[in-house]
Formats: C-alpha cells, structure tokens, sequence
C-alpha cells in the first residue's frame, strides 16, 4: 500500500470519527472496507486514563437474596417481630405481592463481626466470614425498579426496558479485548434458568453486535456450536478450512474485496477458538487442592464450578465475566421460596465458592486487577410477605427497592470497609445511598474508562451506560 | 443545494477543497450541530446565555451585550471571537475549534451568515437528470445521476455482471432466496434484450418476494411472537405477519399500507384483513409480572408508537423529545406529548390477555381499537417524561415544523397516518425510497436510514434520492414498481468486483461505480442453504415454527412453555416463520446479526464474528442442508466425481466452477474420501445426518401421558408402606385411574384432569411392554410439585421444582440398565410442594426412548458420497455462498 493511500484511508477513518458527526464509528469499524481488511473491533484499545482493574468478575444473584438475612444486622428489628408494619411505611408505596398490612419480621439468623473490619456478616456465611477484610460491603444500595426485569436490566444496562447495551458490552466496546482466542465478554449461567430479563442482560443493545456476551455453558457445547457436528472429525475439519481459505483466496482475487480476508480470519479464529474454549472451560485438571477450596466437581453444573471458570477465564484474558444464579427470589409462598427452608441451602452453595475465588484470585496476584462485584437486583423487605393479604405456613419476604446490600473485592476497591448503612430496621438507607448509576460509573471508572465519555450515538442522542443525565457518581471513598 | 452536483469525489469523507465556497448544508449546520447546539439550540430548557444559534434570528441576537453574529462582518461577530479567545473559549468543553472550522465559520459569516433549512424538511421537487457525456451507458434516470456524478470524479461505471450474477442478485434482493432451477434456466435461454425484465418482472411476481420485504418491514414493526418483558409469554400476532405478506405481494400503494397499519380501525366498516393491519403497533411488550403497574407500560408502549411512527415514516428520532426538546431537530417537548395524543386513545392497555383482540376462525389475533368518545383519555405532557410527572393539557397536532393537516383532518391517528403519506410531506418519500434502495444496494443514499435530521449523514446522491422521492409519489406509491426501477438500472447491474485503485479512491462504494457487496441476511443465510438443499418448504403463512435448536436455549422464567422441534416441512420453513421469542431469540439468527423484536431496528448492523462462523460450520441445521445438498448434487449429476463437483457448486452459487475452483474442490473431496475410509460411525453419520439431529422421528413410548392415550394407572394416596416400588410389589389393592391426576381450587379447563388427586401424596403403578432396546430414555413429566420415578424399583428420576409445562428429565443409568426387554414396573411418588390453595397440584407422566442408529459396514462407496457431504458443508461456508455481490 503506498504512502498516500494509507494517508488517505487514516484521513477518511479519522473525519469519520471525528468529524462526520455520523456516530456509528463502532459500525463503521466493523464493516469498514478500506484496502486493508477491517479493524478487528475486539482488538485492544487504550483507557481514557490508566485503569484500577483489567477484568470484572460480576456474581448476580438473580432474584435477590435477603439482605437482612445474610449482611444487614438488624437486632431493633427483631424486637418488632410480629407487629403490624407501621402506616407510613406503607403510604404510596407498591409491593409486588405484600397486600394491606403485613407484620414485621427480624431475622432467624445469627449475626457477628468478623475480620479485623469487624464487618458483621450472618451465620449463614461461615466461608466468606472468613475473607471480609478483603471485601468492601455496600449496605446502602437503592434502586427504583421494583421487578426483577426491569431492575435486572436496570441495574446492568442503565436502562430499565429492553434495548440498551449491557455493562460487559460496554466494557468491551470501551477497551475491546485481551484474549483474541477467547471472546472479550463471557456470561455463566446456572440455578437452572436464565435470569428474568433473560439474554437482554448482556446483550449489546444499539452497539454491534460483536460486544454482546458470550454464554459459555457448562453442559453441552460451552459455546453454542463450538463441537464440530457428528460424522466431523478433525482432520476433516482442517481440511475443510483449508479448502474454505483457498477457495476464498481465489475469490478475493476475481473480487478484490477486503472483506473476504476478514472472513477467513474469523474461520480461523473460530477453529482456534474450537481448542480454547473447551480447555479453559475444562476444570477436571485443576489440583485438588483447588478443588477442595471451590467445592468443585468436574462435569456437574454448579455455582461453585463458574466462580472457578470466573477465575480461569479472567486469568486467560477475558474482560468481562458476568454470573447469573437463579433461585434468590424468597417469597415464602412454598417450600423453595421459604427463608428458614430454602436459603440456608442457597447460602451454603454460593458461601464456599465465593470465599475461595477471592482467596484464590488473592495468591494469584489477580485480586488486585480483577473486580469481584456480589448482589441482586434489590432488596427484601423487612415485613413479611402476606401474599394474598394472609399468612400461610411459609415465611418469605416481598421486594425491597429501597435498601440492599452488594458487597466489592479487588480490582482498586478499598478492602476492608463498611459503606453506607440503613435504618435501625433496615427500611431505608440513611448514609452514602448508592445507586445502580453510581455502580456503573464506579465499575467504568475502575476499568479505566470515563462513565461520561463512553458513549455511542444512537437514535440522535449520546447513548451511556450511566444513562442521559450525569446522576451516577464514581465512588470515590470506595476506592483504595 | 445547487452545489451539491459540484462536489468532489470524496466530499462526504473529506473536508471540501479550500478554494470551494461554503455551503451551509454540508460546512455549517453540522458544525453548528455537533459543537453549538447542545447549549445553543432549540431547547430552552439547555439553553445557555439565552442564545441560540439554530435559527439566523437567535444567531443575530445579542450574546454577552454584543451581536452573536454580524452578517458581512465576522470580526465583530461574537461567535468568532469567542471562538478564538484564549482564555475562555467557546465551545467550553471539548477540543477548541480548528483553524479550518473556524475559517469555515468566518467566510460564511462574511457571505452574509445565509440559514437554510435542513434539506430534508424542504419538499423535494422532481429534478431532471442531469447531461452526462457517455449517453450509452445509462438504462433509466437513476443511470444518468449516477453517472454524471462519476464523470466529474473521473471514473466510469464498471461492466454489467455475468449473466449468473445477475441472476442471483436479483433473486436473492427481491425474493431473499437464490434463483429457482427453472426460472434461472428461462432467464440463461432467453436471448432477447428484454430477457432480464423478464426476469425481474417474475421475481416480483413470485409469493416470496412479499415474504422478503415482510421480513424488511417486520424488522420496522419490531415483530415478535411473545409479550416481552420478564414472562414474555407467547402472544397470536402473526396474522399480522401474514397481512404484511398479502399487503406487499399483492402490491397495496405505500400510502394505503401505511393508513391501514396506523388507522384501519377508523376507517368506515373496516375488513378484518384492515384490522388485522392495526398489529404494528400492537407489536408493543406487554409486561405482566408480578405487581406491574399497567398504566407505566401501557405508557412505555404509547411512546414506543410515538417514536417509532415518527422514525419509520419520516426518519426522524421524534423519542428524544420524550423528555425535553429535541436538541437538535424542530420537534419541542410538547409536540412530542401532542403526536402522543394521537396514540393515547386506545383501549389496549397492558392486559395480560392483550386484549383488545379480533377472533379469526380458530385463532384470536391483537388489533387496534379506539376508545369511545366518552371514555378517551386527557393526555398531558409528561415533566422529564415521567408518566407520574403530568404538566400541561395538549390535544393532537402534528407537527408545527412541517406541512399542516387540512382543516377537516380528522384529529385522531387517521388524520396523523394521512399527515404522514401526504405528498405535502418532505421526508415519507424520501425515508421510504432510501430504505429500498439500502436493501438493494447495501447501504442508503442517505447512510443513516434512521435519521434524516440534522444529525443525519447529508445523501451521498441528493438529486436521485429526490428524483426517486417524486417518482414513487408520481407513481402513486407503487414499491414494486420503484424496486423495478432500481433493479433495471445500469448503476444495479454493475459487477461488484473491485480494482485496487476504485478501493483506494472510493473504499465504501459511495459514489455507485461498481455493484454493492455483502453479507446476507440472517433469514437468507438460513433460506438459501435449505432452497439450495432442496429442503425448503415453500409453504406460505400460519403460526409460527420450530426449527431444530439447540437444547437449553429457552431456560425462561415461570413459563411452562417449552421448545417443541416442528415435524414434517415445518422443520424447514422460511426463516421469517421461525417462532420468535424476545428474550431467547432462535441463536442462529441473533449470531448473524437479526434483531430480537425488542426495539424497531431500521436498519441491521452487519458483523463479521467468530460465532458466525461456528454457526455456519457447526449448526446442525447448516450440516442438515449440507447433507441433503450432497446427496442431491449426487443424484443429479451423475456418477462422475467432476460432474458431482459442477452440480453441487451450481446448486449453491448459481453458477459454474472456475477450473481452479472445481481443482480444489475435487482435492478436497479425496482427502475428505482419504479421512473417511474404513470409519463406518462417520461414513453413517454424514450421510445420515437427519436421523440423529432428529430422534424423535425414531421415538417409541412406552408410557403414553394424557396428551396421547394415557394408560390406566394403580394409585393410592395412602402411605403403603416400604417396597411399594418394586417390580414384585402387588398394588392389586389399589385404585385405578388415568392421567392427569390432579386438584385445583378453580379447575382450570386446559388442566384436563382425569382423576382427582388432592392430598399430600400420590403413589402410582404400571406394567408395561418393552419390545427391543432402545436409547435415550427420558421422561416427560408435567407436575406442579416433586416426583421420583422407579425402573423395576431402582431409581429412574427425581425433581423437586414444580412446573407447568411437560419438561424432560433423563433416566438416570442406573434406571436405563433395570429396563428389560419384556415385561417392566414404572412406580412414581408425587408430592405437592405448594400450600393447597396456591396454585393446585398436578400429576401426569410418559416414558419414552429412541430406536438406535444402525450403521452398515464401511465401503469404498460410502466414503466418497460422506465426502461430498463435507464438501457441501465447506462450500456453505464460502465468502461467496453468504454473500450477495
């Protein structure tokens, strides 16, 4: 390529990005058919500044544990057990399911400070009781969606209907990604559901589709058609992309587009993708020791074994790791939804796995750049749900949009600390309200990335993840 | 506007030659656009400094005590002074102006500071095409702008394509599926000049062309067959897929289409087809968790209508008013809320039944019904465009910017819809003919399909896309006649094969002298390898199918609803019919880059991923087209390695192999020959293909459910005690009933219980035959609680979750080596894990398996036909096979 035509090529890319005003510049990446084949949009990009955290490790549990029940000590409200939930904390507000007026209810738990922070965590936690002066607890989490939907999507794609980009694209939009043999942005998804707002969750919204998460899954193939079909061996296969590469090259010759290299670059990748991706989903090699600390089994579907696939995949170079676990949504309308039944079970699966990630990320020297972020989509109620307006013989709690508790490790975030708190029922937040804004911009910011710059023109308006108006904070005291 | 025909080569990638003059429409608006107007615009509420610098009066007011901008004067215009001071310079954020930017603003300042309106708000006027100096080459109008556009660049169209290009092409963008056999053979025969239109004139003709450019407009209609949201449970809309299809097949005038789709409801005793037509905008989501509260979506789905109304017909991003004034565009906050009155009035208001609905035959369909007259809603603007915000009363208007609806106009969404297909309109025309172009030719006169404001890309060709805007309203909105138009010009027969030196003057293929090149669409990815297979069904309309996916895709949320692989052709239906669930789209589609029916998406990105390849490589259903694709070329052509070669290559590509390419194909095929002898599994399997992707088709039940012929059980609710569930217990004591078994407060009908189960506990026996071995034994279990099954007493399966459906559970090893040929026992325990009165409790099981595969032994034979399998799976996965060129 001569000197003038690069100039050019670089003169036409630079006025459309910065001149054009046309927006699309990340479209325009992906399809773009200069002379030479197209930019790889996942190629790695620089930050707006130097960034806390390389990855982001995300455990959502889909349906919202109880905070009162595992982080939120509240012994005043154990004393109201059984009385009538006062008039003004019902006045204009909408519950899910609580009809007129339900009682209040005090946790079943034991609670007590732990580590040097003297964090109080519940008994139901023994594991990760262990690890908190690692960790950074928000007990002072709001947010305004009342379902689990909207305020999954909410919580991560800023937007509380469908059709934005999810907090992984964005990452990976943002900074594109480390491992060109793995994708950029892998979704884990167990409890046997996907969460309630689905794939939307980590889909890419208006940006190219290039940026949506990858499902990896743990039964059958990790990625939808990643084993060659039945009868495909993999000599044939090789043999198959050799011809396809020969075959494309003859083309390219008659048709001179660029984009035909492209193609037989992605082949290429997807083959070497066909070796990685099983291998770093592969855990039975992991020593036993391992094992032990995750409680991990080869071969089963379980919280414990993604939280060690989380670890495999950020140490492989993956930006964004997104987990979702279905099964936290305790109403107490049966059995399964019962906080005294069912969430101990729930407690006891995610406590050993996420205690050991920490630890493992930690000797690993990988805590330091990678984000561990914990939570639901809200909270729960300090009342008792009385669906229907009665009492059955099940105990649960209704959605709480106004107080929860996440919990942070790693990736720049101050170890150690107790943020924010609520009241002495756990009712409202009454210091350092954080939004699912403020997350967002928290999360960006740690990456390396500018929550008010990042953004994508789309529909006429400058699309961000922290949403049109400039509410959403980076947490500054948060920050180590 | 008159300048435009002298713009260089390049004038919409690169800044203009200096000596040029300045033109407000391309220099200054967008300039004012991007730096000025976020805090210098049209809304107030943004506003700075009280100054505005879209409207020439605001430019002339007084910014600071002096003139913003002095016509003749640029030195004592404020804008340049403040846009070179030092110490506070304007814009105040971002990077300062260039020197070029500024110089721009200076020369167009002393010319006089002349606005024009955004060139798309100004009706368009036919123009006549202008003179070009090779009068040969053009065919039609489109020709001639085309051409002289490339005569002052120096450049000259490239030859027209072969004649198998053609052919494809055409097919392929007017039909969304390759040429069929006999009509690709008509055209090749046909030696006379007019053997091309013929060709067209058929493909328009043909039922799928109205399938093709459905799914363009169903993209528009952000169609889908569920709710949306959390549930998304199924919803019936899909006659109004099927309206679409009649509607464009039979050609209805664009104005008419839009009319009945906006407001069929409201005109004098509408068809049921004409209500049917209402769907679009009934396409909204419907969110029925939980506690929801039905006005905040029944408000989210108004908006929606609002937005995408404006989007579709006039590209205009009419959504950003919601909450403000459009920062760049005439459309205020409180127009916004006026169009929205528009849509205010109906009844549909976030129903889990999404009533209101037509019932048609056997099946009930969502429709558009106005309120009555006493019943219709105030509508008033929403502060901030919170619902739960309400400011000021508006009644409908259209929008003050434009043309305005006649006195008489109905004020209701027949008045907006007949506003819209105006020939008054400036933009519905030209959105609409830019559309059909982009589909043609890859990308639209106007690159931002979606946006034809002053945020927009200028058209690459402003003189055709007028002359096309007035032609299709000459024509009286005729589509297929304005896509014939297009398909028959010289610019569309263009090869679309590239020099290095037209890639280097002109990479993205802007100025038309060549033919366009890409990717095809997710649905013609699907289409073609199954036509090309001759597999694909050519079955029109009716409710949606299930094509082969894979398992675990629709893990959804308290949705008993499971997916259900179709049988017989529905296995191989167009692409458009594949059931479309919002919140677990089919993979394949979303992989190639198909929208999910959340949003309305004008216009589909394109990308070139990894994933894509994976799907073409190793999708069960390519590999199934790839299969039958093989075993066709075989039994067409012949027992000749290099006619098989020819045959299989054409059957895709629509054309010959070159000699290098049937080399290498050839080459291929004996390695592939080479790996497969002697491995019988494989040799079977490739050839085979069908039978394992699909063992349902090979399925036996040994225990029928109640959705076929359920057997008659021995139950007991009584606790009978250790052993029950061995093979040698006797249960002759007990009752005997047939599924479902099962109580409800309410009983709904579709429960169909057969025997009344309304205990803690249900014990359940049966003997049954096995006849011959079998795999894959499963059972399928619909139960609101938990179940454990026994195989001749050992345990077979187990589940606590209780769901709605009829879900699969496998039978555990264990269980499959208890089962004998012979006689067996099936003991099941149920339980119900809900309190009584919270849903009811339900109980109803098969057992089935599949007759294994058989393979033969290995020969020499198989080996060679398994080989030209992997040939058609490799050349379904060439650039070429999935591009349009």
């Amino acid at each position: 390529m001569s000197p003038l035509h690069e100039l050019l090529l670089r003169h036409t890319r630079r006025y459309f990005l910065e001149r054009c005003a046309l927006g699309l510049a990340g479209m325009f990446l992906a399809e773009a058919r200069g002379a030479q084949a197209p930019q790889n949009p996942l190629a790695p990009k620089p930050p707006h500044f130097a960034p806390k955290a390389k990855s982001v490790i995300y455990l959502h549990m889909a349906g919202s544990p109880s905070q009162l029940e595992l982080f939120d000590f509240k012994p005043e409200l154990i004393k109201y057990n059984g009385k009538e939930c006062p008039q003004h904390l019902l006045e204009g507000k909408r519950f899910a399911f609580i009809k007129g007026v339900p009682q209040m209810m005090g946790t079943p738990y034991q609670f007590a400070p732990r580590g040097q922070a003297g964090s109080y965590v519940s008994e139901l936690l023994p594991q990760f009781s262990q690890v908190v002066d690692d960790v950074a607890i928000i007990r002072s989490m709001t947010t305004d969606q009342f379902n689990h939907a909207p305020a999954q999507l909410f919580l991560h794609t800023g937007s509380p209907r469908f059709g934005a980009a999810s907090m992984g694209a964005w990452a990976t939009y943002g900074l594109g990604s480390e491992n060109q043999d793995l994708p950029g942005y892998v979704v884990l998804v167990g409890g046997g559901n996907n969460p309630d707002a689905g794939k939307s969750l980590w889909g890419s919204g208006f940006l190219p589709s290039v940026f949506q998460g990858v499902q990896c899954r743990t039964q059958g193939d990790p990625v939808l058609y990643l084993s060659d079909p039945e009868g495909m061996t993999r000599t044939l296969r090789r043999d198959t992309l050799d011809a396809l590469r020969d075959l494309n090259e003859l083309q390219q010759q008659e048709a001179g587009d660029p984009e035909t290299a492209a193609r037989v670059a992605q082949y290429e990748l997807a083959y070497r993708m066909q070796v990685s991706v099983p291998e770093v989903m592969d855990i039975s090699k992991e020593p036993d020791n391992v094992h032990t600390m995750y409680g991990t089994e080869p071969g089963k579907q379980s919280f414990a074994n993604n939280c060690l696939l989380a670890r495999r995949l950020v140490e492989k170079g993956v930006r964004f790791v997104q987990l979702f676990q279905w099964g936290w949504d305790h109403h107490g309308s049966s059995r399964r939804e019962d906080i005294r039944y069912d969430l101990p079970n729930k407690a006891r699966m995610i406590d050993r796995p996420m205690a050991a990630l920490i630890r493992d990320l930690k000797q690993r020297g990988l805590l330091d750049q990678t984000l561990v972020i914990w939570g639901g989509e809200f909270g729960r109620t300090p009342m008792r749900e009385n669906r229907g307006g009665s009492y059955g013989q099940f105990v649960g709690r209704d959605h709480h949009p106004y107080a929860f508790t996440i919990w942070m490790a790693g990736g720049g975030v101050k170890p150690g600390l107790n943020y924010g708190a609520t009241d002495e029922i756990g009712y409202y937040v009454v210091d350092k309200k954080v939004t699912p804004r403020d997350i967002q911009a928290t999360v960006l910011h740690l990456l390396g990335l500018d929550p008010y710059r990042l953004s994508y023109l789309y529909q006429g308006l400058n699309q961000r993840l922290i949403g049109p108006t400039d509410e959403g904070r980076v947490l500054q005291d948060l920050l180590a | 506007m008159r300048l435009w025909t002298l713009l260089p080569g390049l004038a919409l990638c690169l800044p203009p030659p200096a000596a040029l003059a300045v033109d407000y429409q391309r220099d200054i608006r967008p300039l004012l656009a991007k730096r000025c107007l976020a805090c210098h615009g049209p809304d107030e509420h943004s506003r700075q400094a009280n100054f505005r610098l879209d409207t020439r009066d605001g430019a002339l007011g007084k910014t600071g005590g002096h003139a913003g901008i002095v016509p003749g004067d640029s030195a004592r215009s404020r804008v340049i002074v403040r846009a070179q001071d030092p110490r506070r310079p304007m814009p105040p954020a971002g990077p300062r102006l260039t020197a070029d930017e500024i110089d721009l603003l200076k020369k167009w300042i002393d010319a006089g500071a002349p606005y024009e309106k955004h060139w798309a708000f100004v009706k368009p006027t036919r123009p006549a095409p202008p003179a070009v100096r090779d009068a040969r080459w053009p065919r039609n109008e489109i020709d001639r702008f085309v051409l002289a556009r490339l005569e002052q660049e120096g450049l000259t169209p490239s030859p027209e394509a072969d004649r198998h290009t053609l052919a494809r092409r055409a097919a392929l963008d007017l039909t969304g599926l390759p040429p069929e056999p006999g009509v690709l053979k008509a055209f090749l025969d046909d030696q006379s000049p007019k053997a091309y239109e013929r060709l067209v004139d058929r493909l328009l003709a043909s039922p799928a062309y109205g399938e093709r450019w459905a799914r363009v407009w169903l993209d528009l209609a952000r169609y889908a067959d569920t709710q949306g949201y959390e549930k998304d449970n199924r919803r019936t809309i899909w006659p109004y897929r099927d309206w679409v299809i009649r509607a464009l097949n039979d050609n209805v005038p664009f104005d008419r289409f839009t009319i009945l789709q906006l407001a069929g409801d409201l005109l004098p005793n509408p068809s049921e087809a004409d209500l049917v037509a209402t769907g679009f905008h009934r396409n909204t989501m419907t969110n029925t968790e939980g506690g929801t509260d039905d006005e905040e979506f029944r408000d989210a789905a108004v908006k929606d209508r609002v937005a995408v109304t404006g989007q579709v017909w006039m590209g205009l991003t009419v959504g950003c008013a919601q909450c403000h004034t459009h920062k760049y565009d005439p459309i205020s906050h409180r127009e916004f809320y006026q169009l929205y009155a528009f849509f205010n009035q109906t009844e549909d208001n976030d129903k889990p039944d999404d009533s209101p609905t037509l019932k048609l035959g056997e099946t009930t369909t969502l429709v558009m019904r106005e309120l009555p007259a006493d019943k219709q809603r105030r509508t008033r603007i929403h502060e901030r465009g919170n619902f739960l915000n309400p400011g000021a009363e508006v009644a409908p208007a259209v929008l003050s910017a434009f043309h305005q609806s006649p006195a008489d106009a109905p004020r209701n969404r027949l008045g907006l819809a007949r506003w819209l297909v105006s020939k008054e309109n400036p933009l519905t025309a030209r959105v609409t003919v830019n559309r059909l172009w982009a589909r043609l030719f890859g990308t639209g006169l106007v690159e931002s399909e979606e946006d034809f404001g002053t945020q927009g890309n200028l058209p690459s060709h402003p003189e055709l896309l007028d002359w096309l805007a007035t032609e299709f309203m000459r024509t009286d909105w005729d589509m297929k006649s304005i896509l014939k138009t297009m398909a028959m010009s010289a610019t569309y027969r263009q090869s679309s094969a590239v020099t290095p030196a037209l890639l280097e003057k002109d990479p993205r293929n802007r100025l038309l002298a060549r033919g366009a090149r890409f990717r095809l669409d997710a649905e013609v990815v699907r289409d073609q390898a199954l036509a090309a297979s001759g597999l694909l069904s050519r079955k029109l309309y009716g409710p949606p199918v299930m094509p082969w996916q894979p398992e675990g895709i629709w893990m959804v949320v308290y949705n008993g609803e499971s997916w259900i692989t179709s049988d017989g052709e529905d296995r191989y239906r167009r692409g458009l019919y594949t059931f479309l669930r919002r919140t677990s789209p089919y993979p394949s589609m979303i992989t190639y880059d198909a929208p999910t029916g959340e949003l309305c998406t004008i216009r589909r990105i394109r990308t070139n991923t990894p994933l894509q390849a994976l799907a073409s490589l190793n999708d069960p259903v390519s590999m199934e087209a790839a299969q039958h694709l093989a075993l066709r070329a075989l039994r067409e052509a012949g027992p000749e390695d290099t006619a098989r070669a020819t045959r299989l290559f054409e059957l895709l590509l629509v054309r010959p192999p070159g000699a290098a390419e049937l080399d290498r194909i050839l080459k291929l095929h004996r390695k592939a020959a080479a790996e497969l002898h002697g491995r019988a599994a494989e040799q079977f399997k490739l050839l085979h293909y069908d039978q394992i992707i699909y063992p349902r088709d090979r399925e036996v039940v040994l225990v029928d459910d109640a959705r076929g012929v359920p057997p008659e059980w021995r139950y007991t609710v009584n606790d009978p005690g250790e052993g029950w569930q061995s093979a040698h217990y006797d249960a002759r004591s007990w009752n005997t009933g047939r599924g479902q078994f099962g109580w409800h407060p309410k009983m709904p009908a579709e429960w169909k219980v057969a025997t009344n189960w309304e205990s803690e506990f249900l014990w359940m026996r049966l003997a049954f035959d096995a006849a011959q071995p079998l795999e894959d034994l499963k059972f399928l279990v619909r139960t609101a609680g938990a179940f454990e099954a026994f195989l001749n007493g050992v345990p077979a399966a187990a589940s606590l979750l209780d769901r709605n459906g009829y879900y699969e559970y496998r039978v555990s090893p264990e269980g499959a080596a208890a089962l004998k040929p012979g006689r067996n026992v099936l003991a099941v325990k149920a339980s119900r894990i809900r309190e009584k009165e919270n849903g009811g409790q339900l109980m109803d099981l098969s057992l089935r398996g599949v007759l294994p595969l058989q393979p033969g032994a290995p020969t020499a034979e198989q080996a060679s036909r398994a080989a030209w399998v992997v040939v058609a799976n490799t050349l379904l996965n060439l650039d070429e096979a999935l591009t349009r060129r």
